[in-house]
């Protein structure tokens, strides 16, 4: 190893971010060469004394008040009590929120009036968003699943726009909560959208309230990605988040696709394929399509699809039917 | 969560819940507020970002996976909460790619100065392009990982990797700067590598 080569890679040694051949290489050099061991040992330096100079910095530290504040406001909040204003300023909503307040009381009583046209828009616009989306449909997923587990599948809504959002949903409303649109109760939403929705979590749980081969239950509730809604059931698998979703394919290109009656065989196959780093297994009804997605090795995913599957694939059919 | 009365059994979770809340998350509330100080440049926004970051962490602390890191987990909460303010007061988002190019023209490395002060460390820091401090605050002082970082400000590994790397350099050229300005050239260079061989030698 050069020395200009170490130079480039003396940051990751010291992160411990090389792979242990390059850190042998490291260290051979390391051996012989007094002026990187000075340099290595000054970046070292650097690096401690930055962290303790802004860890420490007057400017930097929290205040013991706010410490407080902040520890019983979340104790109130943990338990459902009403939240006390304890300091200087009270409990408050953020500065930003105060600020623009009244602007949001005007937009309110513009909303209020414009409703229809807002409705009418948003309309537009996710239909034209879905347009852009079949348009971008990125790479090509990859069918992962081998023959000798699922034979025959139909590698139909499994590469698809459709799972792409199942996956998306997974990601920014599981794993990262940060959907545009606040999720709303599941049973109101099946009330409101979609009657599939009703009692899904029924179908998902036994009746002893178990999630199959051991998951947890952790919430469950309806959301929207990219202009879709979902039932979203979430679970915890070997300590992995699993997204249970479910979704009416309505219009969209899958539902005409699969607009011939699906054919017993057809309706019981469950397919696999890894979408944006995320295993999806889905299975599909006449109107509708269901995926668990999660960040589990593919067969623990397709495990627990299958045990999912039969009650719920029984829930759906019977309320599509009764439709 | 879904408007079931409270029973003896909900007590015992919440209490639960709030006992491991208390202790995954409540100590990295000091460490989450000096980002989000420097996030805001503000006391006042910086505590209120705190607060909305804790307070849906709690609401989501059971999706949180117990063995991660949690610090990682607020840090993402946060930025997450950041952007949506940001959003929200309608605030231009610095575009990286021109500070990326200015950092691909740094040709030679000077060798990392020594002697230099906490002020100086700071000053040279302050003086990064945001996108740089960014990933060598979250890199280097709070120690998280290139995955964790990534995660929590949205961008791929590979451009968190790299801009760590110009950070870093960009940081040693700064002081490097600012010592030859300052009179501490080659002769204090040597002066300063004889102590860090005995630091060396003696580690």
């Amino acid at each position: 190893m050069q020395c200009r080569e170490f130079r480039d890679i003396a940051d990751s040694y010291l992160g411990n971010e090389l792979i242990v051949e390059t850190n042998h290489e490291v260290i051979s050099h390391l051996e012989h060469c007094s002026e990187c061991r000075c340099e290595l040992a000054a970046r070292r330096e650097l690096r401690s004394q930055l962290r303790e100079a802004f860890i420490k910095a007057p400017e930097n530290q929290m205040s013991e008040e706010f410490g407080q504040r902040l520890s019983a406001r979340l104790h109130e909040q943990a338990f459902g009590r009403s939240v006390t204003p304890l300091s200087r300023r009270g409990w408050h909503p953020s500065v930003t929120l105060r600020r623009t307040s009244w602007l949001a009381l005007a937009a309110c009583l513009v909303l209020a009036t414009g409703f229809g046209l807002v409705l009418v828009r948003q309309r537009m616009l996710e239909r034209s968003s879905q347009q852009g989306r079949q348009d971008l449909a990125g790479r090509e997923p990859t069918p992962s699943y081998p023959a000798q587990l699922n034979p025959g599948i139909p590698v139909s809504i499994v590469k698809t726009e459709l799972a792409r959002d199942a996956a998306g949903d997974h990601r920014d409303c599981a794993v990262h909560f940060r959907l545009a649109e606040k999720p709303i109760d599941l049973e109101v939403a099946g009330r409101k959208y979609d009657p599939v929705y009703v009692n899904l979590t029924k179908a998902v749980l036994s009746e002893q309230g178990d999630v199959p081969l051991g998951a947890e239950f952790v919430e469950a509730h309806s959301c929207v990605f990219e202009g879709r809604r979902f039932a979203h059931i979430i679970l915890r698998y070997h300590g992995q988040l699993v997204s249970f979703l479910v979704t009416e394919m309505g219009d969209s290109k899958e539902a005409k696709t699969n607009a011939a009656p699906l054919t017993n065989q057809q309706a019981q196959v469950i397919a696999c394929s890894q979408l944006d780093g995320y295993q999806v297994s889905c299975f599909q009804t006449a109107r509708h399509a269901v995926f668990i997605v999660s960040d589990l090795p593919e067969g623990d995913n397709l495990a627990l699809a299958r045990a999912l599957a039969p009650s719920v694939f029984a829930h759906i059919t019977r309320v599509e039917s009764a439709a | 969560m879904f408007g079931i009365a409270p029973t003896r059994e909900s007590q015992v979770t919440v209490e639960k819940q709030w006992t491991a809340f208390e202790a995954e998350a409540m100590p990295h509330a000091t460490s989450i507020f000096r980002i989000a100080l420097w996030l805001t440049r503000d006391q006042t926004e910086a505590e209120d970002l705190v607060q909305e970051t804790l307070t849906e962490a709690l609401a989501s602390f059971h999706r949180f996976v117990r063995g991660t890191n949690c610090r990682a987990w607020l840090v993402s909460i946060m930025y997450h909460r950041h952007s949506k303010r940001r959003k929200a007061t309608t605030r231009l988002h610095l575009v990286s790619d021109a500070e990326e190019r200015i950092a691909e023209t740094i040709a030679f490395e000077a060798p990392t100065p020594q002697n230099v002060t906490d002020e100086e460390v700071l000053g040279a820091l302050e003086r990064l392009p945001p996108a740089f401090q960014e990933v060598v605050i979250l890199a280097d002082v709070e120690e998280m990982s290139y995955k964790e970082i990534a995660a929590a400000i949205d961008v791929p590994m590979g451009t968190v990797m790299s801009r760590i790397s110009r950070g870093r350099r960009l940081l040693r050229g700064e002081l490097a700067s600012y010592a030859r300005a300052h009179g501490f050239g080659q002769s204090g260079q040597r002066r300063i590598s004889r102590v860090s061989e005995e630091s060396v030698r003696e580690s």
